[in-house]
């Protein structure tokens, strides 16, 4: 048993050590760039990817081989859980702080020169166009989120009655919902300039300001109701069918049985169907990049003459970043963005938590 | 039995892993030339050419044919164009490290982006041949100018015929109503839909607004190295007032014959309804002779093929060129296949090359010693003004990158509209245009 330790112990040991100069190999490969490739047969071999891939293995399998009991359970799901946690180590926890960074510079997309401290977070609010994105964004999830869970849950009611082909229906709301965002929205830009000008004989709702945003939000819930509908018509499922059949034996009509009934026993959906389009009417960009792309006019607001009159937030930072070659302004703007999107989650999911449980 | 399942699901996973690293890995060297070019040669010996103008995208293409047949040396044309941002397509190249050998600039900003990057062509053979190259403020010659391209105010040459009108009497305001009331007056019998075809819409339009028309303002009728006017709005945020009400004035003039959904059609509305002979003049420049014998070649050809010619925005009386310049530069990325990219801009500034550019891209020539006569409509007129030394070097591409975009094209397309009239017009830029330069 001894032996049998010590020659696990070494064996760790040895893949431990051997594990990590490769791994340091690799990396010194990468930083010097230094490329070497061999051929085993016809393939080619890069080498520095090689020694990343085995060195880590053997660390791994070094770590596993640690002879020890006390901690050996927590081994086992350290190595289990690695290759998720790298994942997301990788593509989401390095690249938020590398943002968080770069939103102290004036980084322009390729290089920066130099820190500027919180200059960026105070610039924006200083900007007004910024600002009229943001109370403009705040406006849209509002009226959204009244408007799509409205349609959506009629729908659903109507959906959820005894009319013949409803599986149509409900086939025909949802569609909207499978239609990339982009591709609705040059449908619908064709259809706003193109066929309603020639129906109604009048300009395109497009350009102005109000009528643009009015076009945005019908866009909006005609490609989101149905989907919301589809979360309604679950929620209206799993109401018991006895408490409906006591209502009506005790003689409550339908609008009894909808406010008095329905309504409170699917509450929980409700908060899920809010938080859904609260989220996402807060990250609205295709639709808007393709229907408007933020044009709009603005007279005196802050003092200034704005063009991006229907410009929502996601879409004014993308410009910010990609037509005026602020990436570092635009970064600080996605990070204010990311912080009240975090806020009205969180709060979202606390009270949602708190009515599940009075239930 | 436990400890046996465990290690050989442990095992399972190491070899998949192990499978997945190498394969992806061993396929590494041709996939990503960009994080490791400085040792790693290129795989395929081709050259990746970023090509901004879609409108000579067929071209390209067949150039790279003749060129691979010629040298066995492949060239890859990736065309974007049509309103895409350019410059944010390549930031996204460059930090996926899939950069282009060869790319597209336009102007000053976009060349500051990649200061020290891109290669010095000052010692390349077209270079002596040409006065259209990019030299960047270090003195280095860092763009390729592969075509000249003019902005005038393009017409129909048949339909003048037709009502009797020489676009040459058209030399300034007076005569240029006139022009139009005359052309509005016989609009059914000449078959337009509009006199004019001006399209504000700032979504799809605003570079042609904001930039092209906006720079008829800053340029026309100035001689080739005059910045008068760009001067005085990048400097001092301002605009020379007794010139901008007459250059508003003639866009009121077009707002007036403009077609019904002028502040909401397309660039596909535009260049397709002067094609189709539905338009006397447009507000587009040269570049759209090739999309009319390519894209639109149907609804030309049913047209008649008419003639097109440009004159002057004669807003003033006495302006009389018309502006010509590259529109973009190609630069060649110092990290890329450096020598491959310089043989081929060579070669396409060579008699084979130039002989596709011109005749099939009808491209106009930058370089001198090209001979081949381009069939592209606009090419005589071009050649008209450029020999009589009545054309005007055009400064728009100097200005900041969004002003069109964020700023200026919005108010184009509410005058148009009719949502403000020419004071408000005149008031709303001179208010914006300090914003645009500030930010």
């Amino acid at each position: 048993m001894n032996e049998n330790t010590s020659g696990k112990k070494i064996l760790s040991l040895v893949l431990l050590i051997l594990g990590a100069v490769l791994l340091i190999a690799a990396l010194w490969m990468d930083f010097s760039k230094t490329y070497i490739v061999i051929h085993v047969g016809s393939a080619k071999v890069a080498l520095r990817g090689m020694f990343l891939v085995v060195g880590a293995l053997m660390v791994l399998a070094g770590m596993y081989f640690i002879p020890t009991v006390m901690h050996h359970r927590a081994i086992i799901n350290f190595i289990f859980l690695f290759p998720l946690i790298f994942t997301f180590a990788v593509t989401v926890i390095i690249p938020m702080f590398v943002g968080i960074f770069y939103s102290f510079t004036d980084w322009n997309g390729v290089t920066y020169s130099k820190m500027v401290g919180i200059a960026n977070y105070t610039a924006m609010f200083k900007d007004p166009a910024f600002v009229w994105s943001l109370l403009l964004t705040v406006l849209f999830v509002v009226v959204n989120m009244i408007l799509v869970n409205l349609v959506a849950f009629l729908l659903a009611l109507l959906c959820t009655t005894k009319l013949k082909g409803v599986g149509f229906f409900r086939a025909a709301y949802f569609l909207p919902n499978l239609i990339g965002g982009i591709v609705l929205g040059y449908i619908w830009q064709f259809i706003f300039s193109n066929v309603l000008t020639t129906i109604m004989n009048s300009t395109s709702m497009l350009i102005n300001t109000k009528t643009a945003f009015i076009a945005i939000i019908i866009v909006y819930v005609w490609q989101y109701a149905g989907y919301i509908m589809l979360i309604y018509i679950n929620g209206l499922a799993t109401v018991p069918k006895d408490v409906l059949e006591a209502a009506q034996i005790d003689g409550a009509d339908a609008m009894k049985t909808l406010f008095q009934i329905k309504i409170p026993m699917i509450a929980a959906t409700f908060t899920i169907c809010t938080f859904l389009t609260l989220t996402s009417a807060f990250k609205q960009f295709d639709v808007n990049l393709a229907l408007t792309n933020g044009v709009g006019t603005v007279r005196g607001f802050m003092g200034q003459r704005l063009s991006n009159g229907t410009q929502m937030i996601a879409l004014n930072i993308y410009n910010t970043a990609f037509a005026r070659d602020q990436y570092g302004y635009a970064q600080a703007k996605a990070i204010l963005f990311f912080i009240i999107l975090a806020c009205v989650s969180l709060a979202q999911v606390r009270i949602s938590n708190k009515r599940e449980v009075e239930m | 039995m436990k400890k046996f399942l465990a290690i050989v699901l442990a095992l399972t996973m190491v070899i998949a892993l192990a499978a997945c690293g190498v394969s992806t890995e061993s396929a590494a060297p041709a996939a990503s030339s960009g994080d490791s070019q400085a040792a790693a040669p290129a795989a395929s010996g081709g050259i990746r050419l970023f090509n901004g103008k879609i409108e000579i995208a067929n071209a390209l293409n067949h150039a790279a044919e003749v060129y691979e047949a010629a040298t066995g040396k492949h060239v890859e044309v990736e065309s974007i164009g049509g309103g895409v941002d350019l410059q944010s397509q390549l930031k996204q190249y460059y930090q996926a490290g899939n950069m282009p050998d060869i790319f597209t600039c336009e102007g000053t900003p976009d060349f500051s982006n990649w200061t020290g990057m891109m290669v010095d062509m000052a010692d390349q053979p077209w270079a002596a041949d040409t006065e259209a190259e990019f030299i960047d403020s270090t003195g280095a010659t860092v763009g390729f100018p592969y075509t000249t391209e003019a902005i005038g105010l393009a017409y129909n040459k048949s339909i003048l015929d037709k009502a009797g009108i020489d676009p040459k009497s058209i030399t300034g305001p007076v005569s240029m109503r006139a022009a139009f009331e005359k052309l509005d007056s016989m609009k059914d019998e000449l078959g337009l839909t509009a006199v004019i075809g001006w399209y504000t819409t700032a979504k799809e339009l605003y570079w042609s607004t904001g930039n092209h028309m906006f720079c008829n303002y800053l340029d026309a009728g100035l001689a080739r190295n005059d910045s008068t006017y760009f001067d005085l709005m990048m400097n001092e945020g301002k605009l020379d007032l007794d010139r901008f009400t007459n250059f508003a004035q003639m866009v009121a003039l077009f707002n007036e014959f403009a077609p019904a959904d002028t502040a909401s059609g397309n660039y596909d509305n535009q260049v397709s309804g002067f094609a189709g002979g539905k338009f006397a003049f447009v507000t587009q420049g040269s570049w759209i002779g090739a999309s009319l014998t390519d894209q639109y070649k149907d609804l030309y050809a049913a047209a008649g093929n008419f003639e097109c010619g440009m004159i002057p925005y004669a807003f003033e009386e006495g302006i009389d060129t018309i502006l010509t310049n590259p529109p973009s530069h190609w630069a060649v990325f110092k990290d890329g296949n450096v020598e491959d990219a310089l043989a081929f801009l060579q070669w396409l500034a060579g008699p084979d090359g130039q002989q596709i550019m011109v005749q099939e891209a009808g491209l106009n020539s930058p370089f001198a010693s090209c001979t081949v006569v381009a069939n592209d409509p606009f090419a005589p007129t071009i050649t008209e003004f450029t020999a009589a030394g009545k054309t005007s070097s055009w400064h728009f591409l100097d200005q900041p990158a969004n002003m069109a975009e964020d700023f200026t094209g919005a108010i184009f397309q509410d005058f148009a509209a009719g949502s403000i009239n020419t004071e408000e017009f005149i008031q709303d830029m001179v208010d914006t245009i300090p914003n645009a330069i500030n930010q």
